[in-house]
C-alpha cells in the first residue's frame, strides 16, 4: 500500500542555520509514526513543513500519491492535515465550542448557529472521553490537560487525515495521558494517521507503531519498530553516543551541612498552607505532586514572586521580606520557572543578554555596560553548559527547547546562587540535554548549592534528589530520604484520597 | 559526565576550571572568574562568535541600518523638496526643519523609552503645555530663568511620577493612567493660564529660540544633546537594558531579580522630564506659556515612535528610528508649506505618506533580516 | 542597583521626601498669575433702558475657552451680567462638543429661562436647538456664528469676517501703493482653513486686494494657536525668502508668527493682526516689531448680546433707535487699529 504521506530530502535553511538537511519521512493510513530526536534536531520545523506553516526549499511531499505544496496553513488544514503544536494555539478567550470550531463555524447565511457548534462539540468531547468540559467554558479557564483535549477535539472536528500532535502529554497527567492513548488508538482503527512526538521513550513503546529519528536535520532511521528496538539503540541513534547513566552517581549529603534555606509554616490564601522545610547547603530537595497540587505555587512564593499570606523564608538565617523577588534574588536566590518562554526568557534578545539579565550590575561601571565583559563572561557559562550554537548573538528565541533551558540555568550559574530553584527543569528537554541537566544539578550541590526541585517526573525527583517532600491538595504530606522511596510509593502518596487510586 | 557529549575543542568545562556558581556571600557576590587558560579560550570564541564586530557591523546594528527603510524616504522627500521648491536645500531652511523637529523630538526620545518599556504614554502633549504654563506664569517669571526651567522640570518629573505610581503600583493600564493624566493636566493647564497664552517676559528663556551657536540654532543643539544621552542610556547603560527586558518580557525580568516597578516608574518619569525640557523650547520657541501646546503630540510621537520600527508591544525598538521618523513628518510639513499646498492636501498626503513609509521599512527591515 | 543598607535606604527615603515636599511647595507658589486688570468690556445702560425692570434671567452658552478671544467672549458677558441688578446669569459648562451644548441649552429651556445667548460651537449643527427654544417662548440672541434659519434667533450680533479681511486689504493695499511697490509679495496666516470664518476673511482680504491690482502670495493656514502660529510660519518665511506684507487672522496665534519672524530676524516687510488683543494693541503701540496694524472682531460684542438679551426679554427697545423693538441683525464694523489710533481702542483689548 502507498503511505499516506511521503516526503523524501526535505530542506529548509533559515539564516545561518540549515534546520532541516534532507529529511525522509513515510507515514502509513492507521498508523501512530513517531518521531524523535534531541531538541534542535529538527523535528519542530518539519511538523511546521507539515502544517503547511514553512515552505520547504528543497524536497518532495506526496500526500496520498498526490504531490502537494502547501502555501499556507490553511491549505494543509483542507488537505486533511491537522496539528496539535506544543503551545497550544487556542483562543483564551472564547469558549471551548468557539475554539473548536475556530475558521470552520456551522452557519447559515453568514450567520453563526452557536447551538450547532455546541452540539457538534459536546459529541467529540464525550468520543474523547471527557464529556465534562462544557462546551460554553472560556477556554482561558480550564487546566492545561484540559486545553489539549480541546485541541485535540479542534482536529477531530476536522475530519483530519493525518494528524500531528507535538508532545501532547508534556502537560497532562498519568491517567490523562492514558485517555489520550485510547483516542489515539480508536482514531487509528478508523484509518487515520498520526504522528507523535515525545521525549518519553516509554510512551512510544506504549502507543507508538514505527519510529523515525532525526538528528542534525537529517533522518539517521526510519521506520523502526517501536515497539522492540532497544532503547539503549534509540539513544545511539538520536545522540550518536550511548548513555549509561541518566542520573549521575551523587556523594551523600553531608547532614552536618549549615542549613541554607529554611521556610516555616508558609501559607498562600487558597493554595497551599503549612509548609515547613529545610535545605542544607549541598543538599537537593525535591517537590513531588500533580499538577494543580500547589508545588510551584510554594516554589514561586518561596523566591517572593507570590506574597505568602502567612509563614517565613529564611537564608543563611536572615528572614527575607516577602513577595519581593529582587530580595530574594539579593539572598542568593535563583529561580529557573516553570513556562520556560513566558516567564523566563526575553525571547527576541541575544542568549547573552538573557544570560547576564540577573548580574548586570557586575558588567556595568556607574550604570555604563562594558558590553565585551559580558558577552566573554556569558559565552564562558554558555559553553560550559554546551549551548548550542555557540553564538551568544543569537536570538534565543532560535535555539531549541533544552538549549533555552540551558539559558535559563546558565543565568544562576553567571550570577552565582546560594539556593537555586527548578521547576520542570526538564520539561521538553532531549535526552541528551537531560542528562546534561542532571549532572549540573548535582555539581552544583556538590559545590554547596542547596537545591530545591518541582517535576512531575517521578523517577526524575527520585534520581536527582536527596530528600523528597510529597505535595498534595496544598499540603506537605509527606517526607523522607529520597532512598527509602520508590515509584510507586511516590504516586500512591500523590495520588492518595484521589479518585485516580 | 556532561563533558562526553562536547565537541572536542569547542565546549566542556576543563577539569579543575573554578566554576563560577559556587555559592557567594550575599553581600559580595564574587565574579564569575574561570581559570585563565578557559577564559581566554572563551573569549576567543565568544569574539568568533561575534559576526559583526566590525564598524559596518556596529552601524548598520544601532538602527540606521534597521531603519534604512525610513532613511529612503527620508531621501526620497529630500530629493522631491528639491525638485519642486529652490529654496529647500538652503542651509537656512533645513535649519527650520531641524528645529522644528526639536520640540516634538525631545517628547519622542521619552515616548521611545516608555514604549520600548512595554508602556505608552498619551500624556506628553498636555503634560508639557501645563509644564510650560507653569513655567510662565507670573510668579514664576519673577524668580528667573533658572527657576523657571527648574519648574518646567520639575513639573514634568512629578507628573511622570504620578503616572508611573499609578502604573506600577495602581495597576492600572498605561492607556487609561496617561489618558487620565492627559485630560487633566489640561484642564490644569487651562486652570492656572486662565486659559490665555502667558507671554514670556523674561529675556534669557525668549533667547533659548532665537541664540545660534556657529549658525546652529541653540534648540538643535538640545534637541542633539537629548537624543544623545537617550542613545547612550538605551545602549550603553543597566536601565537601557533593563529597559529592553521588561519590555520583552515583563514576567520574566520580574522573576530575574528585576525590579519592574521601580524601573516602570523611572521609565515615566523620564518621559516627563522629557515634557520639560520640551515645555521650556515651546515656551521660547513661541514666546508663550499655554495650554493649547502640545495638541496631538501624543499621536505625532507615537506614530514616530512606531514608524521607526519599534514594536508597539515593547521589547524591541531604537531611538535612531524614532528620531528619523520625526524628521519624515517635519520635512513633510515643510515640504508642503514651501509648494505653497493647501491644508486639505496636506492632511490627505501625509496619511498616505505615513502608510508608504511604513510599507518601505517593513519590506526593508524583512529582506535584511530575514 | 539595590541598596544593601536598610538604614541608609531609610535616611535616602527620607531625603526624598523632604526633597519632594520642597519641590512641591515652590511649585505650588509658581501657579499664581497676577490677576489681570479687569479687561471686560461693560457698556453703561443709558436714558429709561438704566432703570431696572422686570428681573429677568438670561442663560448664556459658549464653547469652552482655548483661545483668548472665546475667554473675553464669556468673561464679557459675565462682566455685562453684572451691570444690571435685574438680570440673572445663568451660564451653563462650555463646551467643545456639540451634543454637549445642545444638552446644556436643552436644559436651560427646560429651566424656561427668559431669554438666550448663544454663541454655538457650529451654527448649522445647532440651528434646530434656537428654534427649539425660540418655539418655546424664548428669545434666543445668537452671537457671532449664525444660525442658517432666521426662525432660530430672534436678534443675531456678530462680527464681519468678510469686512474684516477687506480691512486688512485695504490697510495692506494702502501701505504698499504709498510706497509705491509694483508686484509686492503678500504673506497670509489663516486659521481653521475648513471654518467659514476662516473662509470668508481670506475671501474679503483677496477681494480688496485685487481692487489695488495685488494678489496673494504664500498662504498656510495655522490652527489659531501660538504653537501652530510659530510653525506654519517659520516654514513660510523659507518659502518666501522676500516678503512685502504678511496678514495674521488672528492675535492669538499672532504671538508665535511674531516670534517665528524674530527668530528668523526678518524684517523687511510689515505684518496686520487680526481680532485685536490688547497684547497686540501694545506691540503696535510700542512700534517695535513688524506688527503695524491689526483689524478688530472685538469679543465686546458678548457685552452687547447680553444687554440685547435684557431689553428683548424686557421688551424694550434701543434707546437711540426710534423703533421699538431691538432689530433682528446687528453687524459691528471692523477697525484698522495702528499706532496712531490704538489708545483709542486699548481699553477694548482682550488679553490673549
Amino acid at each position: 500500500m502507498t503511505p499516506l504521506l511521503t516526503m523524501r530530502g526535505i530542506v529548509k535553511e533559515f539564516p545561518g542555520v540549515r534546520a532541516l538537511d534532507g529529511v525522509d519521512l513515510d507515514v502509513d493510513a492507521g498508523e501512530v509514526h513517531c518521531l524523535l530526536g534531541q531538541n534542535g534536531a529538527g523535528k519542530s520545523t518539519l511538523i511546521k513543513v507539515i502544517a503547511g506553516a514553512h515552505r520547504p526549499d528543497a524536497g518532495e511531499v506526496v500526500l496520498d500519491g498526490t504531490p502537494v505544496s502547501f502555501g499556507s496553513p490553511q491549505a494543509a488544514d483542507g488537505a486533511g492535515i491537522a496539528t496539535i503544536h506544543q503551545e497550544l494555539d487556542l483562543v483564551p478567550a472564547l469558549s471551548v465550542a468557539e475554539n473548536v470550531m475556530l475558521g470552520h463555524e456551522p452557519s447559515r447565511w453568514g450567520f453563526t448557529r452557536p447551538s450547532d457548534a455546541e452540539a457538534l462539540t459536546r459529541a467529540l468531547l464525550l468520543r474523547l472521553g471527557h464529556p465534562e468540559i462544557p462546551p460554553r467554558r472560556e477556554v482561558g479557564r480550564l487546566s492545561a490537560a484540559g486545553q489539549q483535549v480541546v485541541s485535540m477535539a479542534r482536529a477531530l472536528a476536522r475530519d483530519a487525515r493525518l494528524i500531528v500532535m507535538d508532545e501532547p502529554s508534556a502537560v497532562l497527567d498519568p491517567e490523562e495521558v492514558r485517555n489520550l492513548f485510547r483516542v489515539i488508538r480508536e482514531l487509528t482503527a478508523e484509518g487515520v494517521a498520526v504522528v507523535y512526538i515525545s521525549h518519553r521513550l516509554d510512551e512510544i513503546r506504549e502507543v507508538g507503531d514505527r519510529v523515525t529519528v532525526l538528528k542534525d536535520g537529517r533522518t539517521v532511521a526510519r521506520d523502526l519498530p517501536a515497539r522492540t528496538t532497544p532503547t539503549a539503540e534509540v539513544i545511539r541513534l538520536m545522540t550518536g553516543r550511548s548513555i549509561e547513566y541518566v542520573f549521575p552517581e551523587r556523594a551523600a549529603a553531608d547532614p552536618a551541612a549549615d542549613v541554607v534555606l529554611e521556610v516555616d509554616g508558609l501559607a498562600r490564601a487558597g493554595e497551599f498552607a503549612g509548609v515547613s522545610f529545610t535545605v542544607r547547603a549541598g543538599e537537593v530537595v525535591g517537590l513531588a505532586g500533580l499538577v494543580g497540587s500547589g508545588r510551584s505555587e510554594i516554589l514561586e512564593t518561596v523566591y517572593g514572586a507570590r506574597r505568602a499570606t502567612a509563614g517565613t523564608v529564611r537564608v543563611r538565617g536572615a528572614a527575607l521580606r516577602t513577595g519581593s523577588v529582587p530580595a530574594a534574588v539579593r539572598a542568593g536566590m535563583g529561580l529557573c520557572p516553570e513556562e520556560r518562554k513566558s516567564q523566563g526568557l526575553l525571547l527576541h534578545e541575544p542568549v547573552y543578554r538573557n544570560v547576564s539579565l540577573p548580574a548586570l550590575a557586575r558588567f556595568a561601571r556607574a550604570g555604563f555596560m562594558r558590553q565585551d565583559a559580558e558577552i566573554a563572561a556569558a559565552g564562558g557559562v554558555t559553553a560550559q553548559l554546551d549551548v548550542r550554537p555557540a553564538d551568544g548573538t543569537r536570538a534565543v528565541r532560535t535555539l531549541s527547547g533544552g538549549n533555552q533551558q540551558k539559558v535559563v540555568l546558565a543565568r544562576w550559574l553567571l550570577r552565582g546562587c546560594t539556593v537555586l530553584l527548578l521547576d520542570e527543569p526538564t520539561r521538553g528537554v532531549d535526552v541528551g540535554a537531560r542528562s546534561e541537566i542532571y549532572a549540573l544539578v548535582r555539581r552544583l550541590a556538590a559545590e554547596g548549592v542547596a537545591v530545591v526541585l518541582v517535576s512531575s517526573e517521578v523517577p526524575e525527583v527520585l534520581g536527582l534528589a536527596d530528600r523528597v517532600l510529597v505535595v498534595r491538595e496544598g499540603r506537605v504530606v509527606h517526607e523522607a530520604p529520597a532512598c527509602d522511596l520508590d515509584e510507586a510509593r511516590v504516586l500512591d502518596l500523590v495520588m492518595e484520597g484521589t479518585a485516580h487510586v | 559526565m556532561s563533558d562526553h557529549s562536547a565537541a572536542p575543542g569547542v565546549t566542556g568545562t576543563a577539569p579543575g576550571a573554578a566554576p563560577p556558581a559556587s555559592a557567594p556571600p550575599a553581600s559580595s557576590p564574587p565574579p564569575a572568574v574561570p581559570a585563565t587558560d578557559e577564559r581566554g579560550r572563551i573569549e576567543k570564541a565568544a569574539r568568533a562568535a561575534e559576526p559583526r564586530g566590525s564598524t559596518l557591523g556596529r552601524l548598520l546594528d544601532s538602527g540606521v541600518g534597521r531603519n534604512l527603510g525610513l532613511v529612503a524616504v527620508l531621501v526620497l522627500l529630500c530629493v522631491v523638496g528639491v525638485a519642486t521648491a529652490d529654496t529647500f536645500a538652503t542651509t537656512s531652511n533645513l535649519l527650520t526643519i531641524l528645529t522644528s523637529a526639536s520640540i516634538i523630538g525631545v517628547i519622542t526620545v521619552g515616548v521611545t523609552f516608555v514604549i520600548i518599556g512595554g508602556g505608552i504614554d498619551l500624556s506628553v502633549g498636555k503634560v508639557m503645555a501645563l509644564a510650560s504654563v507653569w513655567a510662565t506664569t507670573v510668579a514664576t517669571q519673577s524668580f528667573g530663568p533658572v527657576v523657571m526651567v527648574f519648574c518646567a522640570l520639575a513639573v514634568g518629573a512629578g507628573a511622570g511620577l504620578v503616572n508611573g505610581l499609578l502604573i506600577a503600583y495602581g495597576r492600572i493600564v498605561p492607556f487609561i493612567v496617561t489618558l487620565a493624566m492627559l485630560i487633566s493636566a489640561q484642564g490644569l493647564a487651562e486652570r492656572i493660564s486662565g486659559r490665555r497664552s502667558q507671554i514670556v517676559t523674561d529675556p534669557t528663556i525668549a533667547a533659548i529660540a532665537t541664540t545660534r551657536l556657529l549658525g546652529i540654532p541653540l534648540l538643535v543643539y538640545i534637541f542633539a544633546a537629548v537624543v544623545a544621552v537617550g542613545w547612550v542610556l538605551l545602549n550603553r547603560t543597566t536601565f537601557g537594558r533593563r529597559t529592553f527586558a521588561i519590555g520583552g518580557n515583563p514576567e520574566a525580568a520580574r522573576l530575574a531579580g528585576l525590579d519592574v516597578r521601580r524601573h516602570t516608574i523611572a521609565l515615566y518619569v523620564l518621559s516627563g522630564l522629557c515634557c520639560g525640557i520640551a515645555a521650556i523650547m515651546i515656551a521660547s520657541l513661541t514666546t508663550t506659556g499655554s495650554s493649547t501646546h502640545g495638541t496631538l503630540y501624543e499621536l505625532d510621537a507615537i506614530a514616530a515612535v512606531i514608524i521607526g520600527g519599534t514594536l508597539l508591544t515593547g521589547g524591541r525598538g531604537t531611538l535612531i528610528g524614532s528620531i528619523l521618523g520625526v524628521l519624515v513628518f517635519t520635512t513633510i510639513t515643510n515640504l508642503f508649506v514651501l509648494n505653497n499646498l493647501e491644508t486639505e492636501i496636506q492632511n490627505i498626503a501625509k496619511g498616505v505618506i505615513i502608510v508608504i513609509a511604513v510599507l518601505i521599512q517593513t519590506r526593508a527591515r524583512r529582506s535584511s533580516s530575514g | 542597583m539595590s541598596d544593601p543598607h536598610p538604614l541608609t535606604a531609610g535616611l535616602r527615603r527620607r531625603g526624598f521626601l523632604i526633597g519632594a515636599l520642597g519641590v512641591g511647595a515652590t511649585l505650588t507658589a509658581c501657579t499664581s498669575n497676577e490677576a489681570p486688570a479687569s479687561s471686560a468690556n461693560v457698556a453703561v445702560a443709558a436714558g429709561d433702558n438704566a432703570v431696572a425692570g422686570t428681573p429677568v434671567t438670561i442663560g448664556f452658552s459658549a464653547p469652552a475657552a482655548d483661545h483668548g478671544w472665546i475667554a473675553a467672549i464669556a468673561n464679557n458677558a459675565a462682566a455685562q451680567a453684572g451691570q444690571y441688578p435685574d438680570v440673572t446669569f445663568e451660564a451653563v459648562n462650555p463646551t467643545n462638543d456639540v451634543t454637549q451644548q445642545i444638552a446644556a441649552v436643552d436644559t436651560l429651556i427646560t429651566k424656561q429661562v427668559d431669554a438666550l445667548v448663544i454663541l454655538p460651537n457650529d451654527g448649522s449643527q445647532l440651528t434646530s436647538l434656537g428654534r427649539k427654544a425660540m418655539a418655546a417662548g424664548i428669545p434666543v440672541i445668537n452671537l457671532d456664528r449664525i444660525f442658517d434659519s432666521p426662525l432660530a434667533y430672534r436678534t443675531w450680533i456678530g462680527g464681519d469676517n468678510y469686512g474684516m479681511g477687506v480691512s486688512a486689504g485695504t490697510y495692506v493695499g494702502e501701505q504698499l501703493k504709498a510706497k509705491g511697490v509694483t508686484n509686492p509679495v503678500i504673506g497670509e496666516i489663516a486659521g481653521i482653513d475648513s471654518l467659514p470664518l476662516t473662509q470668508a476673511r481670506s475671501q474679503g482680504f483677496a477681494d480688496a486686494l485685487t481692487s489695488y491690482g495685488f494678489v496673494v502670495g504664500p498662504r498656510q493656514a495655522a490652527d489659531f494657536t501660538a504653537q501652530g502660529g510659530q510653525r506654519v510660519t517659520a516654514n513660510l518665511l523659507q518659502a518666501a525668502p522676500k516678503l512685502d506684507a504678511l496678514w495674521n487672522h488672528d492675535d492669538d496665534q499672532g504671538i508665535g508668527v511674531l516670534a517665528a519672524i524674530s527668530q528668523a530676524a526678518r524684517t523687511e516687510f510689515f505684518m496686520v493682526g487680526g481680532a485685536g488683543s490688547a497684547n497686540a494693541m501694545r506691540d503696535i503701540k510700542a512700534d517695535n516689531t513688524v506688527l503695524k496694524a491689526t483689524v478688530t472682531y472685538s469679543p465686546s460684542m458678548a457685552s452687547s448680546a447680553i444687554a440685547l438679551a435684557r431689553l428683548v426679554a424686557q421688551n424694550k427697545g434701543m434707546g437711540d433707535l426710534v423703533e421699538k423693538e431691538v432689530p433682528t441683525s446687528i453687524t459691528l464694523a471692523s477697525a484698522t487699529i495702528t499706532k496712531e489710533n490704538v489708545d483709542t481702542y486699548l481699553a477694548l483689548g482682550f488679553e490673549s
